[in-house]
Order: C-alpha cells, then sequence, then structure tokens
C-alpha cells in the first residue's frame, strides 16, 4: 500500500512520508483507505499545508521565533474575509475623498507642485491605505495613526520633492 | 455558534473541521503520534479517520500554528498541542457546548 504515497507531492513525501507510511501500513486495505489516501493526495496538491509548515520538528527556540514573529505581524498575513471587506470599503471612501480633494484644490491652485504631488501619491497611497488598514486593524488606534499617517505623510513628502524638482527643471 | 478570535482559528478547515477538532481533543490529554491519535479517536468517538485524512487535517493543524511536532528517534512523530492550539479547543469547545446547552433547554421546554 505504500506506493499510494507517491502520489503525494515530493515536499510533502519529505515532511510526512514516513510517518505516513506506518499509520498507513497499519491500517487494513479496503477500497475506502484507498479512496480516502486518494483524497488526501489530491488535497495535498491542491492546497499544499506544507509550504507554511515547518520542515523539521520544532525546537524551543524556533517556537520563541515563532510567537515573536505573529506578535509582530498582527496575525500574518492571514486575513478574514470580513478584514478584507473593511479595507476595501476604507480604500474606496479613501479613494473618493482624495479625488474630491484632488478637484477642489485643482480648482483653486490649478497645477502647483503640492496638488500635483497629492495626484501622484494618491495611487501608492490607497494601496497603502488598503494593507495598513488590513493588518493593523486588531492594534491600538494609536499604533495605526502613528503607522498609516507616518507612511501617508512621507509617501506625500517624496512625491512633493518629485514635482518640486520636476517644476524647476 | 458564536465565535471567538480564537475560536477563529479553527475556520477555514473544510471537510477537515471535524477530523481536526478530534485531533486536538485526542492531543489535549498527552502528545501523540499520528497511529496513538487514531486509536484514541476511534476509542472517544467512534470513528475511524484514514490517513489522508489524518494527515490532511495535522497539516493544516501545523501550518496554523495550532500544534507542533517532537523530536523523535524513530519514524513516528509525536505531537502536542501549542498554547495557541489549547486556547483554540478551548474556544471550539465551550461555543459547542453552550449550543449544545441551548439546544437542552429548548428540548426540555418543548
Amino acid at each position: 500500500m505504500n506506493w499510494l504515497l507517491q502520489l503525494y507531492p515530493a515536499r510533502w513525501r519529505d515532511r510526512y512520508g514516513e510517518e505516513f507510511g506506518a499509520v498507513l501500513a497499519s491500517q487494513r486495505a479496503s477500497v475506502g483507505l484507498v479512496l480516502d489516501v486518494l483524497g488526501g493526495a489530491i488535497d495535498a496538491h491542491l492546497y499544499p499545508q506544507i509550504q507554511h509548515s515547518h520542515s523539521k520538528p520544532i525546537k524551543e527556540e524556533d517556537t520563541m521565533t515563532l510567537l515573536m514573529l505573529q506578535r509582530c505581524s498582527a496575525g500574518g498575513p492571514k486575513l478574514s474575509p470580513r478584514d478584507q471587506r473593511i479595507a476595501s470599503l476604507v480604500m474606496i471612501f479613501s479613494g473618493l475623498v482624495m479625488a474630491s480633494l484632488y478637484i477642489g484644490l485643482t480648482k483653486i491652485y490649478h497645477s502647483a507642485p503640492a496638488v500635483q504631488a497629492l495626484f501622484y501619491a494618491s495611487f501608492p497611497a490607497l494601496a497603502l491605505i488598503y494593507g495598513e488598514t488590513a493588518y493593523l486593524r486588531k492594534r491600538p488606534w494609536l499604533t495605526q495613526v502613528f503607522i498609516l499617517g507616518g507612511g501617508l505623510s512621507g509617501l506625500y513628502l517624496f512625491m512633493l520633492a518629485v514635482c518640486v524638482i520636476a517644476s524647476k527643471l | 455558534m458564536r465565535q471567538t478570535k480564537d475560536d477563529a482559528e479553527l475556520d477555514d478547515f473544510g471537510r477537515f473541521s471535524e477530523p481536526a477538532l478530534l485531533i486536538l481533543v485526542s492531543l489535549a490529554e498527552e502528545p501523540r503520534h499520528g497511529y496513538s491519535m487514531t486509536e484514541d479517536i476511534e476509542a472517544i468517538a467512534g470513528v475511524r479517520l484514514g490517513p489522508g485524512t489524518l494527515y490532511g487535517a495535522l497539516a493544516r493543524l501545523e501550518a496554523r500554528g495550532l500544534i507542533e511536532a517532537l523530536k523523535s528517534e524513530d519514524r513516528r512523530n509525536p505531537y502536542r498541542l501549542t498554547t495557541l492550539g489549547e486556547r483554540a479547543l478551548r474556544a471550539r469547545l465551550d461555543s459547542m457546548m453552550a449550543v449544545a446547552r441551548t439546544g437542552q433547554r429548548r428540548l426540555a421546554n418543548a
């Protein structure tokens, strides 16, 4: 029955192959068992969990590193559909605010570098707003304001510097 | 079922939801390797998990940090529950118990 293991991806076999073989050998051969293993192999190809997992048994120091990383990354890249919806709505709303602001400022100041900088900064700003709203949502509001505000300010100042230099050329 | 933040760790397991929960319950007692888990799960729930299902659920639990593999000399790697896994299991069992209590109460009043 161990030939069924060959149906699994190589990386999966490297990680679980031996112990899987031991469990497989302990079970009586049946159609149900073959179907279960086939289903598992298809799942391992379609949803390769192994790339997110550890290739070796975890040591004490690895666990500490993992816990620190989880703390720093606010839950990591795994976003719930709700987080994604909220981040999308915030991004759309911010896009509308920036567009209105740009139109209003253009009417008053025409193509001043500060207005042009707002235009150029708005595209990366929307991506920044989406990313930071999604990943920082569970952080304290002060952290969110500091990181998001700092990021947006830095981006705008960079674009402003570019537009000022471009206007002088 | 009402969900908590910890409980949400067990989301997105698809057809592996129930096996994953049974594995966590099995590991709540002590670290076990795959064969020992299938025996224990059969004893507590009357279900014998096939290796495809068992390792599909194990890989998901390990990838989410709910369980971890321990070093082993032989080819049977034991697994243990992590702190995160213990929290997720407690949260899921609490919400299941709340639903069960409500169901029992309603049946009693029916």
